[in-house]
């Protein structure tokens, strides 16, 4: 499903050439639930570019769904984007004049065909993340966790082959992310393909496998034995701060 | 279909920022609402010269006795204008139609009954009615036969018709000039305003004859009326007659002349007078504040392409592809400038009417202005619009995300 082949990339700032990214290579199959860590400069959010398709790598070969991303031009990597990949940032990216309805809808106007139920797809995709009360609300009236799980029903609305986080619980305090990885799990449950790239090892270990960076390079690849239940986690946190 | 959803996103995105938007527009709302107004402006500016020239008739030449470059009465005690210049110019001057010579006299005393008014009183030759194209809407005209036997008939204006016999008919009605008793055998049409402003219907005319010798007791006339036969040979025929006339009155520079002519060309450029200079200004100012406006938009949607980094790269992460943002933001501007056409067309509309009640001049309000003000926001909107749009599509996504 996913398949890196010796992925380098090198930044060049006039003549001094900065290799970030060195031989990676790895798989990952459908429906895994995959936690890439390093520490900051380790060449993760280069990694997280590429896997987006949003940047190309200078060597070696991407391919997404037996698409090799590398030989592909602007637009194509832009319908490819908008197909397969559902992104989660850690600041949320949320447009702030649109109400979350619109927002999970915006994915859908790039698409190729606009699909009728565009708006019920939406509402679907509130529901699953439990927001079916905040439809028609601006993120600023949101709280954190709400405009992630907004940003999350983004992602899910063209049903991509993957769901890629970017520190999704960065901005996040500890109940709201863990309920945001609770719905991760549920997600990977369902049989979603799950990719969280983060530099935190206790949000690592929600995950079923974890790919650790160092020097642009893979350092580790180990399945988690027991993953973290968040959903318990969540619920740990909640009663906690309800009984203060 | 995409296009329209991307243009829609383009609204939304100017609905967002209603004082941006504003700012964005106020050029363009400016430009056109001045262009608007000079339009209309002008138009009716053009309506009033045609009025001019049509009541001062679009093929005529006047002849007036005494110098002057003012479009002036004759002056009084001007004794060089004489019959035989009229017959020199019927007879010497080629593409002329019709001469018709005449004297006039100002304020004259005229009574009917109890009522006495000033009536400026025309003694003219019968070819007057055709040098004028003017002639007796009720009873009859001046003839030959009126002056050869020098009768004392005459034509009343309708506003002289009023003011002596009020709602009465005039007609065989008798009136006195000066001293002389005169018939009225008909009414002249109606005729409207001078070039000078004077009302063409306070008039009385009689034959020549019997003005040269009964009434004014002068042996000059004081107008020669030409009407040529081809109205875009009058200046070069008004030349001829010129020159004709210097010959006869043996008047060389530096010698001034005594006589003075006009033609239904120097109307035109009398009445278009000052207003041509005001439109000329007007058009150079709209010119300004579209090209200003302009800038300023650019210059808003560039720095708005840096404040909306992080959505357009979100729009990119999501899928858009260069051609999207760059068509959105084209959108936006284009948007902007239609809209503000619209308000610009409706404001110089409301200034244009505002005028008209104002100063009293004729506004002709028409469809052209808005065609030209849909072209110009077209083009302003294109031309200042695409380079924004184009620096916002080349940004990098994974650069605007940052």
């Amino acid at each position: 499903m996913i398949e890196l082949a010796q992925i380098d990339k090198t930044y060049t700032a006039g003549t001094v050439q900065t290799p970030v990214l060195k031989g990676i290579s790895f798989k990952i199959e459908a429906g895994e639930y995959v936690a890439i860590m390093g520490a900051s400069g380790t060449g993760k959010s280069t990694l997280m570019n590429i896997l987006g398709c949003l940047d190309k790598p200078t060597g070696g070969h991407y391919r997404l769904d037996d698409i090799d991303m590398v030989n592909l031009d602007d637009d194509a990597l832009s319908h490819l984007r908008n197909g397969k990949i559902g992104f989660v940032f850690q600041q949320f990216h949320l447009l702030d004049r649109a109400t979350a309805l619109r927002n999970v809808m915006l994915p859908l106007i790039y698409a190729n065909e606009y699909s009728d139920d565009a708006r019920q797809r939406a509402e679907k995709a509130m529901a699953a993340v439990g927001l079916t009360d905040r439809m028609t609300y601006k993120p600023s009236q949101l709280s954190g966790g709400q405009q992630q799980r907004v940003a999350i029903a983004r992602a899910l609305i063209t049903n991509p082959a993957i769901l890629l986080a970017d520190e999704p619980t960065g901005n996040l305090d500890s109940t709201s992310g863990a309920e945001v990885m609770a719905i991760f799990q549920r997600l990977h449950r369902d049989g979603r393909t799950i990719i969280v790239v983060t530099h935190d090892r206790a949000v690592a270990e929600h995950a079923n496998r974890i790919i650790v960076l160092k020097d642009g390079m893979v350092a580790e690849d180990q399945p988690v034995a027991q993953p973290r239940n968040a959903e318990a986690e969540a619920r740990a946190l909640a009663e906690k701060e309800a009984s203060k | 279909m995409r296009i329209l959803r991307i243009a829609q996103e383009g609204a939304r995105a100017l609905a967002g920022n209603k004082l941006r938007t504003f700012f964005m527009m106020a050029g363009t709302i400016v430009g056109i609402a001045a262009l608007t107004v000079i339009l209309a402006v002008g138009k009716g500016t053009e309506k009033k010269v045609m009025k001019r020239v049509n009541a001062f008739g679009t093929r005529a030449i006047m002849v007036t006795a005494g110098g002057g470059k003012g479009f002036s009465p004759p002056q009084e005690g001007i004794t060089t204008l004489r019959l035989e210049d009229a017959e020199a110019v019927r007879t010497q001057i080629g593409g002329v139609d019709v001469v018709g010579s005449f004297a006039v006299k100002r304020g004259m005393s005229i009574k009917a009954g109890v009522n006495q008014v000033q009536i400026t009183v025309m003694a003219v030759a019968p070819e007057w009615h055709d040098a004028w194209e003017w002639y007796a809407a009720d009873g009859d005209p001046i003839t030959a036969e009126d002056n050869s036997t020098m009768a004392r008939v005459c034509l009343l204006g309708t506003l002289s018709a009023s003011d002596l016999f009020g709602s009465q008919n005039p007609i065989g009605e008798d009136i006195q000039i000066g001293n002389a008793r005169f018939r009225v055998k008909g009414i002249l049409e109606l005729r409207g305003t001078s070039p000078t402003g004077e009302e063409f219907d306070r008039r009385i005319v009689i034959p020549l004859t019997t003005g040269m010798r009964r009434v004014f007791n002068q042996d000059y006339i004081t107008n020669i009326r030409v009407k040529v036969r081809d109205s875009r040979q009058i200046e070069s025929i008004a030349g001829e007659i010129r020159q004709l006339l210097h010959e006869r009155h043996h008047i060389a520079p530096p010698k001034e002349d005594d006589f003075a002519i006009f033609s239904a060309a120097d109307i035109a450029k009398m009445a278009r007078g000052i207003s041509g200079t005001l439109t000329y200004l007007l058009a150079a100012l709209a010119g300004l504040s579209l090209l200003v406006g302009g800038i300023v938009l650019m210059n808003i949607l560039l720095i708005s392409v840096g404040e909306r980094k992080k959505e357009i790269g979100l729009r990119r992460a999501l899928g858009a592809t260069q051609g999207d943002i760059f068509r959105q933001f084209l959108m936006e501007s284009l948007s902007v400038t239609i809209i503000g056409m619209v308000a610009g067309s409706v404001l110089g509309w409301a200034v244009s009417i505002a005028m008209a009640r104002l100063t009293q001049s004729p506004v002709v309000i028409s469809w052209e202005p808005f065609a030209l003000a849909l072209a110009f926001a077209l083009v302003v909107g294109v031309f200042f619009g695409v380079q924004p749009a184009r620096r916002a599509a080349r940004l990098r996504p994974v650069e605007a995300l940052r």
